[in-house]
């Protein structure tokens, strides 16, 4: 017997998006009210939950280093706000220690150049640099799109995210901006107070005035970063010599600049600055109040709001850390979605 | 999935197929680099281990004007990879032209534009990483002229940001012709390089802003 085949047509009609930032499943990524539209161009790499979940999986895949041992989530663990907890610089594979610490990601939707001195200029690109840094995971994205080739694993994740098997060297760094993009925290205190759900203690309410007197023109709400780079005032570290902005424009005024970063749980994401020499809180605030005193640290990148110390009492400085700590956000620090995928076994990888 | 992906496919050809090579060459001779460097049999014992470079943004005028222009036009020419240097445009209209114009490089907007496909793809090993930005043009070997360890040199050229913008535009008059040769000249390229003195650029700068231009200068149109 004859068999007819029917061929069925559809018309799929996918509408634009009337924001720019409108994503094509707006529930992954929504911008909190009062918050400035996002960097990220989403049209370019719309947000789709097999992707996410496939850069989620590779974040946490050690397959991505040389020697299998390190992912991305050994310097960037979830519960220090994605820091490498505790470790003032990171170290990658065979111990090696970076020159630099790792910065808490999160919000970086609405970042738009990279790295504590931006030398990387789009989201998508970030993940190349640990990829290939010798200090960090020592590989290249050429040898590890070959090993996922040969995992039993990726093919299917790739499959399911990109609607065939093929992996190539965009769509794995698509899939990890993806992850990176749905990182939001939002929801502290702080935000509960904005929103009129929450009330601030007289301290933290006090701390807060401190903040916004002398805090919050570099680091600005609602990111707690103005994303600009300035010079805090830190004297230079005489081993590392780190310029920071300097070394990628090599203008002069941008010597010792570095990015501003968010104090969005900072309670968690100790050590703090670029080089992590402070561990604890009060060592940056003590920081802040002497730096006209040391003369040394005097340059003349030096932000013009540090130019002479800011004088904070000692219960000021209580007030302001009350309300620093305010800025933690226990749904995104423990929210499972952010977590090492216990669903996914991961291979080594077969060279 | 972007058809560029499969390295150096073409189109078929026909009339109204444009048909671009771009050939290295060692002076008169073809460069091929297969399971081995090329050898240049020079007074510098000159080997070619590798030689990549991007030619974007094609574009084929009339008068000056600009009458036809290939869409998504990125491509990675390849010594190691002869498929590479053939490339064929389509002119379905059939325009009259009287030169082609194209770019050595990639532009700014595109090197700020995030992750990309086809020739684009950073597995291509183009894409410097420790900061961002396509690598324009790739050539590693090694000459008697070069007192570097091994005598080797590695030129990686690249950049978009002011001042040190690397990407090069090369006009070249044609008659009107569906068949353009152009050839990249490595031993004129390397002729203009003090190898006593520079043996590696790996970053965007002044030097790597003038040898970008003496690249482009050793383009030429044999037919
Ligand atoms: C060996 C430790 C280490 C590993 C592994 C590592 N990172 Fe990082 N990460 C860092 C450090 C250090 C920086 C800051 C680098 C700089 O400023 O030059 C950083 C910066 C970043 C930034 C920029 C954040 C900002 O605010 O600018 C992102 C995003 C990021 N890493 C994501 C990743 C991803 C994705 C991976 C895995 C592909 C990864 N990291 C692997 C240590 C690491
Ligand atoms: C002129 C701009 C500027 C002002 C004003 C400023 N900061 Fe900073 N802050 C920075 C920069 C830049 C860094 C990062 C420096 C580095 O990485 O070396 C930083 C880092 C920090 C860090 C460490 C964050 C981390 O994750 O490592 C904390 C905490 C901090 N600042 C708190 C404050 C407080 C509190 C105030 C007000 C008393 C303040 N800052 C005022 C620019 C500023």
């Amino acid at each position: 017997m004859k068999t007819k085949i029917v061929f069925l047509l559809f018309f799929v009609v996918i509408g634009i998006a009337a924001t720019a930032f409108r994503t094509s499943n707006d529930w992954l990524f929504v911008v909190p009210r009062g918050w400035q539209k996002p960097a990220y161009n989403f049209q370019q790499n719309p947000l789709h939950k097999q992707k996410i979940e496939l850069g989620r999986a590779l974040f946490y895949d050690p397959l991505l280093s040389k020697n299998g041992m390190v992912s991305c989530a050994s310097c960037h663990s979830q519960y220090s706000a994605f820091t490498h907890g505790d470790h003032a610089l990171s170290h990658g594979i065979h111990d090696s220690i970076g020159t630099r610490n790792a910065p808490a990601l999160m919000n970086l939707a609405w970042q738009r150049v990279f790295m504590r001195d931006g030398a990387i200029n789009h989201l998508d690109m970030q993940a190349l640099a640990p990829i290939s840094n010798p200090a960090e995971m020592g590989e290249s994205i050429t040898h590890v799109v070959a090993k996922m080739q040969a995992t039993i694993l990726y093919p299917r994740l790739f499959a399911a995210a990109f609607g065939d098997s093929v992996i190539t060297g965009e769509r794995t760094l698509k899939a990890i901006a993806q992850f990176m993009l749905i990182l939001v925290s939002s929801n502290a205190k702080y935000d509960s107070v904005t929103r009129k759900q929450a009330v601030f203690s007289e301290q933290e309410r006090k701390g807060y005035v401190l903040f916004k007197k002398h805090c919050s023109t570099c680091h600005t709400e609602p990111f707690f970063t103005n994303h600009q780079f300035m010079n805090n005032g830190l004297p230079v570290d005489s081993t590392i010599r780190d310029l920071g902005r300097f070394g990628v424009t090599q203008n002069p005024d941008d010597s010792l600049k570095f990015a501003v970063p968010t104090l969005r749980n900072i309670e968690f994401s100790y050590p703090y600055m670029h080089d992590g020499r402070f561990k604890r809180l009060p060592d940056v605030l003590n920081h802040y109040t002497a730096i006209g005193l040391q003369n040394r640290t005097k340059s003349h990148t030096l932000a013009k709001e540090l130019q002479t110390p800011i004088a904070l009492s000692s219960n000021d400085k209580v007030d302001l850390t009350a309300f620093l700590l305010t800025l933690t956000d226990r749904g995104f620090l423990f929210n499972p979605a952010f977590s090492f995928p216990r669903n996914i076994v991961f291979e080594t990888a077969k060279d | 999935m972007n058809c560029r992906a499969v390295f150096g496919q073409q189109s078929p050809v026909n009339a109204s197929t444009i048909r671009l090579s771009i050939i290295p060459t060692f002076g008169a001779k073809s460069i091929v680099i297969r399971d081995s460097a090329f050898q240049a049999k020079d007074a510098r014992n000159t080997q070619i281990d590798m030689l990549k470079f991007y030619i974007s943004r094609i574009q084929f005028l009339h008068k000056g004007a600009v009458v036809l222009e290939e869409a998504q036009s990125f491509h990675l020419i390849d010594a190691a990879r002869e498929v590479s240097f053939h490339l064929a445009v389509q002119n379905k209209r059939g325009v009259r032209f009287d030169a082609v114009r194209f770019h050595l490089g990639i532009d700014s907007a595109t090197s700020v534009f995030g992750a990309m496909g086809g020739d684009l793809d950073p597995t291509r090993g183009m894409y410097w990483t420790w900061q961002s930005g396509y690598i324009n043009f790739k050539c590693e070997g090694k000459s008697n002229a070069c007192t570097a360890r091994n005598n080797e040199f590695q030129f990686h050229l690249g950049g978009y940001k002011q001042p040190f913008d690397c990407l090069q535009t090369l006009t070249f008059p044609i008659s009107v012709s569906d068949t353009i040769t152009i050839q990249f000249d490595v031993e004129r390229f390397l002729s203009k390089i003090d190898m006593a003195k520079h043996h590696h650029f790996m970053s965007p700068s002044a030097d790597a802003v003038r040898l970008s231009a003496q690249a482009a200068e050793s383009f030429r149109i044999v037919h």
